[in-house]
C-alpha cells in the first residue's frame, strides 16, 4: 500500500523557484521557518535531485482517504477502569440478584477468585436525560446535560483482565507493549496543521504519569517523530523549550546569528542535500516552537468565566479542568490529537465503590462536560472527536477481601464508552450487556471496531493506512477483523 | 471446452461422494436445513473440491453447519445473522475465494448472504436444542491430541515434570492411570467414576487459591466435555507429532530452479571486468563499477583526505580522531598509511563499541523490562553487553558468536566446569534470546496468552536477525507471500519450547543462572555481609515490637471458628518468630504447621483450610491497632533502607535448557493457544532446507541433560552454505555503512522484500565472509579500502540525475550521525569520555529542569553504551535523536529532523556542561589567543584547520561573547575574577556553536 498521498497546494506556488534561489531568499528568522515547513513537506523530491538523503518523514499536512468528519481529536483517557454498571448501564436485575452467587460464565471471568463475592447491585440512581431520554447514572450530573451531543456505546469489549495489557490494547490494538499507539498512527497518517507544536500532545497528570508510562504515546516502530510529545501542565511544557537563565540573552543572540553564519557557509559547499537543509531550518523552527508551545498553554488568556465552566476555582477540578481547557486551546491551534491523563488510577474501584466512583466523577465530570460546551460555543466540536473510555470496566460483583468495603474487581467482557463532536450521532446508545452488565450481548464492538470508527471519522480507512515493515503492511487494527461502527455515525 | 467438459463429472463425482454422507445423517434429523437444501449444493459446485475432504484446505470444512461455524486456520467462517462480519462473505465478495475463475455468481453470493442473516441463527438454534453436547464433536471422535492441550493449559503447572502435588502428574496416559495419592486420575471408559472429572467439575481443581498464583484458570464446559468424551471413548493415546514436511513445499524441493533467490545458497560469481580498472582496490569495486559503467558513470573523486578521516573514525570507532591523530595522520605520508589506519581502528576497544551497539539493537537489547509503572532494571543484562562488545573485538567468528547466543547453554556442561570468564560469556551469550519485555513475574500477567507472547517476540529476534525473514505473520496463518507454513513457525517455535516451556513456565527471576567469577561473588559478599546483620537486628526488633500485636488479633480470629476445632488451633499457636512477603502484605507466621506423622489428616486439613482468616498481616494490625504503625515506623524505614543497598548475588541472564522432556508444541490455530491443533515436533522453515544437511538434533555431550534442541539450530544456521546466514549479517554491516543494505529490506529478504540492488556482489561478499572462516572484520577491510567507500560525497548534479538515491553508489553517502555517535562524540571532542569498558553500566540521573543525562563521575562520562540502556525515560538527548524503542527489536534505524533536536543541543544541560570543559582544556592548553584557541576548537571538534574566514569570523563571535559576558558579570556582582571568568564563559559559548553546528554532526 501506499503512503498517503502528500499534501500538494504549496507546490504550486513554488514550481518556478529552485531549492537553491529559495534558500539564498531566506535569511531571516521567520523566511527560514518557512523554509523548514517547505522541506518538511517534502515538495521536491522529484522536481530537486534529492540527495542521497535516507528515508524520513515528516509531519506536514497530509490529505485523508475521504472527505474528513473530525480534524483532531481529544482523548479524555479514563484509566483505571470506569465502573460501566454504576455510571452508564444500568441493570435492575442486579437488584433483584443481588449478593447471590454468579453463573459458571461469569465464574472464570473472575481476576481473584479468593476475593470474590456475589452480585453486587449499583447504589447509585439513574435516570433519562436530553431529548434522546439516555440513562445515565446520578454520577455525573454535568454529562447529563450533553447527552444529546454523545453516542453512547455499552458493548464495548477487551481481551485482558489487567491494566497493563488491557491499556496497551487500548492504544495499540494488542495487548503487548510493542505496537505504536493510535496517536501515533493518526500523527502519521495526517500530519499536523501547526508546524511549532506536535502533531500528538499528551497531557498526563502532573501528580505521576500512568500505569506504562510513556509507552502509552509510543511510536513503537513507527519512526519517532509520530510519539505523543508529552507536554507539562506545569512550568515550561516542553523539555529544553526555554534557553538556559544563566546565559546572557544577548549572547544568546549572537551566538545564534553566529550558528547561522556558519551553517549558510558549510550549506554553500554542500548544495543540493535537502537533508542538510532541512537539519539547518529545525534550528530555526525550535525557536518558534519556544513561544507558540508557551502560547498555546497560556489559559490565562481564558476569561474567568470559561475558567469557572471547567471548574479552575473548585481544588476538587482544577487540576483535569486546566488539561481540559489546555486540550482546547491545542486543538484551536491545530494539534491534531490530544490525549489526557489522570492521576493514579482513579477509576480503579475495588473497594469503597461509593467514595471511589464519588471522587473520580467529582474530579472530571464539570470539566468534561465544559469541554464539549465550549467547544460547541467556538464551533469546533464540528471538527473535534472527544473520546472518552478506559481500558475496561468492571465485574457486576462486588470484591471483599477480610478488611475491605466492597468495590468491584476488572471486567474487560463488556464495558461502556462514549463518543463525541465531528461526525457523531448525538443521543445514541448503542449496543448491550448481558442481563447483570457483564458480557457484552448485541452489536459488540471490539477495540479494532473502536479504533476504526475512529480512523474513519478522521477520514482514514484503517485498511489503507499502513506502514511497511518487515516487509509486512501494518495497521493499527493489525490483521484483525474490523468494522467501523457506523451506527454512530452521523 | 474440451477440457471443461472433461471437469464436470468430476464435480459431480465429488459433490456425490461429499453430500451423500451429510445427506443421510440430516435425513435422521427428519427435516432437511436450507443449509443443506440450498447452500450446499452451491459450495459442492464451488468451494466442495478444497474444503470438503480431509485434508481440508485451510483446515476449513465447509460439509456441515457446526464445521462451518468452527472455521479453519483463520477463524469461523461464518457469524450467525452477521453476513458482513462473516469470512465467508468477506472472502467471495472480494473475490479471494475461490481461486482461479469460477467465482461465485451474485445470486449465489446473495442467497447465502440471506441464509446467514435470516435461516443460519434459527437453524444453529435447533442444533444446539437438539444435542446435548456440542454439536461438531458428535462428527469427530476425540483424540489424545484433543485433551493433551486441555491437560498442558490446565493441569501440569501443578502436575508436570516439575511439580507434582498429591503425587500426580497428568502429562502422559500411563502416568494419568497410574494418578497421585488418591487414586488414578481416569478411569478409561468410566468419565463419572474418573476422579479427574470429578474434581473439575466440583470446582476443587484447579484450587481456587492456585489459579491466580500458577496462572491457570478453570477448563470451560468445552473442554470439560472434551474430556468426558475422551474417557468414555476408553482414553485412547493416539498422539501423532508430524515432523512430516508440508506439500508445497516438497513440490518445491523438486524443481530447484524456481525457487526464490534468497532461499538458494549463495555462489561465488565471477568478479566482473571493469573499464576503470585502475579504481579497482577489490573486487567490492569491481562489481560496484561494472553497474556504475552499465550507466555511463563511475565512482566520483576520492575524499578529502581530512574529511575521510573523520568518516573513518565516525564509522568504525563511532566518534571522531583526537587533535593528536589528526595530526599523526597528517605527518604519515608512507604508502599504505590509510591501510594502516584501518588496521588500528579495527583493533581498537572502540571497534567493538560501536558495532557491538548494532548488533545488541538486532537482539533488542535493554537493561530494563519496559512494563508496569517501573520499568524495573535487569541487574545483570549487562553481561551480554560485554559479551557481544568483547566478540566483536576478538573478531570471533559470526558462525560461533551465534551458536554462543543460540545455545551457549549447551555449549559446556556449565554444572560442573570450573567457572571461567569463557564459561560466563558462553552462558549470558544466550541473553540474546532473553531480551524482550517479560512480566511474568507477576502472576496476574502470566497467562498462557503472554507467555506464548515471548516466545513469539523471541522467534521475531531470531529470524529477522539472523535469517532477515519476517515470520510472525506465519504465527496465525500461513505466510502469504513466502512458503513458510503456520507448521513451520511452530516448528521453529517449538525449539525454544525446551527452555521457554509455555505451559511449566518458569517466570524471568527464576530463570537465572546463580554464578559468577570468584572476585565479584567476594565483593557482593563483602558489600552484603554488615547488610545482612543490621536487617537481622531490625527485623528481630520489629518482631518483638509487633508479638503483642499480633498474638492479640490471633486470638480475636480464633473465636470466629467452630468451638470443637478451637482448640486445636490455639496448640498450634505460637509467639511469632519471623514472617514473610513485602511490608504492607507481611504475613506473621502465628501457627505452627502440623506434622505430617504425627498428626491426622483431618488436622492437616483444617490447617489448610483455616490457615487463610487466621493469617496476621501487618496490614491487618495497622488497621486493628492504630498505635501499631507509629511504633514500627522507624525501624521500617531503617529496614527498608537497608535492604534496598543489598545486592543480589552475580548471577546470568540465561536462556538454558530446563532438561527433562518439553510439554508438546502443538500449532495454534490464528496463533491463539486456546485453539490447538496438531501437534508438532521442532524443526526450521523446510524452504531453506535446499542443499543443507536437515536440523537434526543431537545430544550435546554424552549423558548430558540439555536436549540440544537449540544447539542443533545453531548447527544448522552456520552451515557454510546457509542461503541466509551470511548475506543477512554481509547486509546488515553494508546498510551501516552505505545508509542502505544491498538488500534495501534488511529485515526482509523474501518476497514481499526489495530485491537486492547488488545480487552478485551480495553473493561474493558472503562467500568471502564463510571462506575466511566467518571473520567479520574480513568485512569491514574490504569495504573500507574499496575505492567505493573513499569517494568523496560531493554531490555533482550530472550523476544525481542518472543516481538520485545513489543506489549505484555513484559517490559516498553524507548523513547525521546516529544518536550515539552524536552523543559519544560529544564526549570525546569536549574531553568528558570516561575510557572506562565493561561492567555494570552508568546510572542515569533526572535533572532540576527533567533531563535524563548519565550521572558521570570525576572521570568524566561512559560512552552511551555503557550507560543504562533504559526502555523508559532514556537519555533525552538518546532519545531525542530516534533512538529506537526495541519492539522487540531494530533492524534499521529511522532518522528524524525535528526541531526537539535542536532544543536539546541548544538548551540542554549536557551539552552546556560539555562546552564549558572543553573550553578550559583549551585554554589550559593554548593560552588566551583567540586564534590558538579557535584553531583548537575547530581541530578538535571538526578534525580540520579553520578557513582564513572562519578565523575571522570566530574571533569577531569570541569578542562579542566576551563583552556579554563581562556585562552580565558586572551585573551580578559576582566574585571570580571577571575577566578570566568572561572570557573562558565566551570561548564555550563558541564551542557550544561549534557542536550545534551542521558540520559537526554530519559524517561527510
Amino acid at each position: 500500500m501506499k503512503k498517503i498521498k502528500k499534501n500538494t497546494s504549496l507546490n504550486s506556488n513554488l514550481e518556478s523557484v529552485t531549492r537553491r534561489d529559495l534558500f539564498e531568499r531566506t535569511g531571516t528568522l521567520l523566511q527560514g521557518t518557512a523554509l523548514a515547513w517547505i522541506l518538511g513537506s517534502g515538495v521536491s523530491s522529484e522536481k530537486f535531485a534529492r540527495a542521497s538523503a535516507p528515508a524520513t518523514y515528516d509531519l506536514s499536512p497530509k490529505k485523508p482517504h475521504v472527505e474528513p468528519k473530525a480534524t483532531a481529536v481529544i482523548q479524555l483517557f479514563m484509566h483505571g477502569g470506569p465502573s460501566q454498571v454504576d455510571l452508564f448501564d444500568p441493570k435492575p436485575m442486579l437488584n433483584k440478584y443481588a449478593g447471590k452467587i454468579p453463573t459458571r460464565d461469569l465464574t472464570t471471568d473472575i481476576t481473584s477468585p479468593l476475593e470474590s463475592g456475589g452480585l453486587l447491585p449499583s447504589p447509585f440512581q439513574f435516570s433519562k436525560h436530553g431529548q434522546s431520554g439516555m440513562e445515565l447514572s446520578e454520577l455525573l450530573p454535568h454529562l447529563a446535560t450533553c447527552v444529546d451531543d454523545i453516542a453512547l456505546v455499552r458493548s464495548m469489549y477487551g481481551e485482558h483482565f489487567n491494566h497493563e495489557p488491557a491499556i496497551f490494547h487500548m492504544h495499540s490494538g494488542r495487548t503487548v507493549p510493542n505496537r505504536p499507539t493510535m496517536g501515533s498512527w493518526i500523527a502519521y497518517g495526517l500530519g499536523t496543521e501547526n508546524r511549532n507544536l506536535p502533531a500528538y500532545v499528551v497531557l498526563d497528570d502532573p501528580k505521576n504519569l500512568p500505569t506504562n508510562g510513556i509507552s502509552n504515546w509510543q511510536s513503537a516502530w513507527l519512526p519517532p517523530i509520530y510519539q505523543g510529545t508529552r507536554f507539562r501542565s506545569e512550568g515550561p511544557p516542553v523539555l529544553n523549550l526555554e534557553s538556559r537563565p544563566e546565559l546572557p540573552k544577548p549572547l544568546l543572540e549572537a551566538q545564534k546569528q553566529l550558528l547561522r553564519d556558519l551553517d549558510k557557509n558549510h550549506l554553500r559547499e554542500h548544495s543540493n542535500d535537502s537533508y542538510l537543509e532541512g537539519r539547518i531550518a529545525s534550528y530555526e523552527l525550535a525557536a518558534r516552537m519556544q513561544i507558540a508551545a508557551s502560547d498555546a498553554l497560556d489559559i490565562s488568556k481564558e476569561s474567568k468565566q470559561t475558567q469557572k465552566m471547567y471548574g479552575l476555582d473548585q481544588p476538587e477540578t482544577a487540576s483535569y479542568g486546566k488539561r481540559c481547557l489546555m486540550a482546547r486551546r491545542l486543538v484551536e491551534q491545530g494539534v491534531r490529537f490530544v490525549q489526557l491523563y489522570i492521576e493514579d488510577q482513579i477509576w480503579d474501584a475495588h473497594s469503597n465503590l461509593e467514595d471511589s466512583l464519588n471522587y473520580s466523577c467529582k474530579k472530571t465530570d464539570q470539566p468534561v462536560s465544559a469541554l464539549l460546551k465550549d467547544l460547541k460555543d467556538r464551533g469546533l466540536l464540528d471538527s473535534t472527536l472527544v473520546v472518552w473510555g478506559g481500558e475496561f470496566g468492571r465485574l457486576p460483583l462486588s470484591q471483599t477481601g477480610p478488611t475491605k468495603i466492597s468495590g468491584r474487581d476488572h471486567g474487560p467482557s463488556g464495558f461502556s464508552v462514549w463518543m463525541a463532536g465531528g461526525g457523531i450521532k448525538g443521543g445514541t446508545v448503542y449496543g448491550s450487556t448481558d442481563q447483570f452488565g457483564h458480557k457484552a450481548l448485541e452489536n459488540r464492538v471490539s477495540v479494532h471496531d473502536f479504533h476504526a470508527t475512529i480512523l474513519q471519522l478522521l477520514g482514514m480507512n484503517f485498511r489503507s493506512l499502513t506502514y511497511e515493515r518487515h516487509g509486512l503492511q501494518e495497521r493499527l487494527t493489525d490483521q484483525f477483523p474490523a468494522r467501523v461502527v457506523s451506527e454512530i455515525l452521523s | 471446452m474440451q477440457i471443461r467438459s472433461k471437469k464436470t463429472p468430476l464435480i459431480i463425482v465429488i459433490f456425490t461422494w461429499f453430500l451423500f454422507p451429510v445427506l443421510i445423517q440430516a435425513n435422521q434429523n427428519a427435516e432437511l436445513l436450507t443449509f443443506q437444501k440450498e447452500i450446499l449444493p452451491i459450495f459442492a459446485n464451488k468451494c466442495l473440491i478444497c474444503h470438503g475432504k480431509e485434508p481440508f484446505q485451510g483446515e476449513l470444512d465447509l460439509t456441515s453447519l457446526p464445521a462451518l461455524l468452527t472455521g479453519g486456520i483463520s477463524g469461523t467462517a461464518l457469524v450467525a445473522g452477521k453476513s458482513e462480519q462473516s469470512l465467508l462473505i468477506e472472502k467471495v465478495v472480494t473475490g479471494q475465494m475461490p481461486p482461479g475463475e469460477s467465482k461465485l455468481s451474485s445470486q449465489e453470493i446473495e442467497q447465502i448472504r440471506n441464509w446467514i442473516n435470516i435461516e443460519a441463527p434459527k437453524e444453529i438454534n435447533r442444533i444446539n436444542n437438539n444435542n446435548t453436547q456440542s454439536s461438531f464433536l458428535q462428527l469427530s471422535k476425540v483424540s489424545e491430541q484433543d485433551v493433551l492441550p486441555i491437560f498442558q493449559i490446565r493441569c501440569i503447572a501443578c502436575h508436570g515434570k516439575r511439580l507434582k502435588e498429591g503425587g500426580l502428574d497428568l502429562r502422559t496416559l500411563t502416568s494419568r492411570l497410574k494418578g497421585g495419592r488418591s487414586g488414578p486420575a481416569i478411569i478409561p471408559g468410566k468419565p463419572a467414576e474418573s476422579l479427574i472429572i470429578q474434581k473439575i467439575e466440583s470446582g476443587e481443581m484447579p484450587p481456587v487459591e492456585m489459579q491466580l498464583p500458577k496462572s491457570v484458570r478453570p477448563p470451560n464446559e468445552l473442554e470439560l466435555k472434551i474430556l468426558r468424551r475422551w474417557i468414555s471413548a476408553g482414553a485412547p493415546a493416539d498422539l501423532n507429532q508430524s515432523s512430516k514436511v508440508p506439500r508445497n513445499n516438497n513440490q518445491v524441493h523438486d524443481n530447484p530452479d524456481q525457487v526464490f533467490w534468497s532461499f538458494q545458497p549463495p555462489v561465488k560469481p565471477i568478479i566482473p571486468k571493469v573499464v576503470a580498472e585502475h579504481l579497482v582496490q577489490n573486487p567490492v569495486d569491481a562489481f560496484l563499477l561494472k553497474k556504475l559503467e552499465s550507466k555511463g558513470l563511475t565512482f566520483s573523486k576520492p575524499a578529502d583526505p581530512l574529511k575521510l578521516l573523520r568518516r573513518v573514525y565516525i564509522d568504525v570507532l563511532g566518534m571522531p580522531p583526537s587533535e593528536a591523530e589528526v595530526e599523526s595522520y597528517l605527518q604519515d605520508t608512507s604508502r599504505g598509511a590509510y591501510e594502516q589506519l584501518i588496521e588500528r581502528l579495527l583493533s581498537s576497544k572502540h571497534y567493538g563499541e560501536r558495532w557491538g551497539r548494532y548488533w545488541l539493537d538486532l537482539a533488542g537489547y535493554s537493561d530494563s523490562e519496559g512494563f508496569g509503572n517501573h520499568d524495573g532494571i535487569r541487574t545483570y543484562a549487562w553481561r551480554y553487553r560485554d559479551y557481544v562488545v568483547r566478540s566483536f573485538n576478538q573478531d570471533k567468528p559470526y558462525s560461533q558468536f551465534l551458536t554462543e547466543q543460540i545455545a551457549g547453554d549447551e555449549l559446556s556442561d556449565y554444572k560442573n566446569e570450573p567457572i571461567t570468564q569463557q564459561l560466563i560469556d558462553r552462558l549470558a551469550a544466550t541473553g540474546f534470546l532473553r531480551t524482550t519485555p517479560d512480566p511474568t513475574d507477576a502472576p496476574e500477567r502470566g497467562f498462557i496468552t503472554e507467555r506464548m507472547n515471548i516466545i513469539a517476540d523471541e522467534v521475531e529476534v531470531l529470524s529477522s536477525a539472523i535469517l532477515g525473514l519476517t515470520v510472525q505473520c506465519a504465527r496465525c496463518h500461513d505466510h502469504k507471500y513466502d512458503p513458510i507454513s503456520q507448521e513451520d513457525y511452530y516448528r521453529l517455535s517449538a525449539i525454544l519450547h525446551t527452555s521457554y516451556d509455555p505451559y511449566e513456565w518458569i517466570p524471568p527471576k527464576k530463570r537465572r543462572i546463580e554464578i559468577g567469577l570468584e572476585k565479584e561473588n567476594q565483593e557482593v559478599t563483602l558489600h552484603n555481609e554488615p547488610l545482612k546483620n543490621q536487617i537481622h537486628k531490625l527485623e528481630k526488633q520489629l518482631i518483638n515490637v509487633a508479638a503483642p500485636f499480633v498474638r492479640n488479633l490471633f486470638k480475636k480470629r480464633l473465636e470466629v471458628l467452630p468451638h470443637a476445632i478451637r482448640e486445636e488451633f490455639e496448640k498450634l499457636g505460637h509467639t511469632p518468630q519471623g514472617y514473610k512477603g513485602p511490608e504492607r502484605l507481611r504475613k506473621f507466621n502465628v501457627l505452627n504447621k502440623p506434622q505430617k506423622e504425627t498428626n491426622s489428616e483431618i488436622n492437616y486439613y483444617l490447617y489448610s483450610k483455616f490457615k487463610k482468616t487466621l493469617e496476621v498481616t501487618s496490614e491487618d494490625l495497622g488497621q486493628h491497632f492504630p498505635e501499631f504503625k507509629e511504633k514500627t515506623g522507624a525501624i521500617q524505614g531503617q529496614l527498608d533502607s537497608a535492604k534496598d543497598k543489598l545486592l543480589p548475588n552475580p548471577y546470568i541472564r540465561t536462556l538454558n535448557d530446563i532438561g527433562g522432556t518439553p510439554s508438546t508444541t502443538f500449532l495454534l490455530k490464528r496463533g491463539n493457544p486456546m485453539t490447538p491443533g496438531k501437534p508438532l515436533l521442532p524443526g526450521v522453515p523446510s524452504i531453506l532446507n535446499l542443499g543443507l544437511k536437515p536440523y537434526q538434533i543431537v545430544v550435546p555431550w554424552k549423558g548430558a541433560t540439555t536436549s540440544g534442541r537449540r544447539l542443533a539450530l545453531a548447527r544448522w544456521l552456520t552451515q557454510p552454505n546457509h542461503p541466509l546466514t551470511s548475506r543477512v549479517i554481509v547486509n546488515q554491516i553494508w546498510l551501516r555503512y552505505f545508509g542502505r543494505g544491498l538488500v534495501p529490506t534488511p529485515s526482509n529478504f523474501g518476497h514481499s522484500g526489495k530485491p537486492p540492488t547488488h545480487p552478485k556482489l551480495l553473493d561474493w561478499l558472503s562467500t568471502e565472509l564463510v571462506k575466511k572462516g566467518w571473520k567479520i572484520k574480513t568485512i569491514h577491510r574490504l569495504i573500507l579500502t574499496s575505492s567505493a567507500y573513499q569517494q568523496t560525497s560531493q554531490i555533482n548534479s550530472n550523476v544525481s540525475k542518472i543516481d538520485p538515491e545513489n543506489i549505484l553508489i555513484s559517490r559516498m553517502k553524507r548523513g547525521r550521525m546516529d544518536a550515539e555517535a552524536l552523543y559519544d562524540s560529544i564526549l570525546k571532542v569536549t574531553g568528558r569520555l570516561n575510557p572506562k569498558t565493561f561492567g555494570p553500566p552508568e546510572p542515569l540521573i533526572t535533572q532540576p529542569n527533567n533531563e535524563i543525562t548519565a550521572k558521570g563521575s570525576n572521570k568524566g562520562f561512559r560512552r552511551s553504551i555503557y550507560s543504562l540502556q533504559r526502555r523508559y525515560d532514556p537519555l533525552s538527548l538518546l532519545e531525542a535523536y530516534d533512538l529506537p524503542r526495541m519492539t522487540p527489536n531494530c533492524l534499521e534505524r529511522k532518522q528524524s529532523t525535528v526541531a526537539t533536536q535542536a532544543l536539546h543541543m541548544m538548551n540542554g544541560s549536557t551539552v552546556w556542561e560539555h562546552s564549558r570543559y572543553m573550553a578550559g582544556r583549551i585554554i589550559d592548553k593554548v593560552g588566551f589567543n583567540l586564534e590558538d584557541q579557535i584553531k583548537q576548537v575547530y581541530l578538535r571538534a571538526l578534525s580540520r584547520k579553520p578557513t582564513q574566514w572562519e578565523l575571522k569570523r570566530g574571533q569577531r563571535a569570541l569578542i562579542e561573547f566576551d563583552h556579554h559576558w563581562q556585562l552580565r558579570l558586572k551585573k551580578d556582582l559576582v566574585s571570580t575574577p571577571l575577566q578570566w571568568t568572561a572570557h573562558w564563559q565566551a570561548l564555550a559559548a563558541f564551542c557550544h556553536t561549534i557542536l550545534n553546528s551542521a558540520e559537526f554532526s554530519f559524517i561527510d
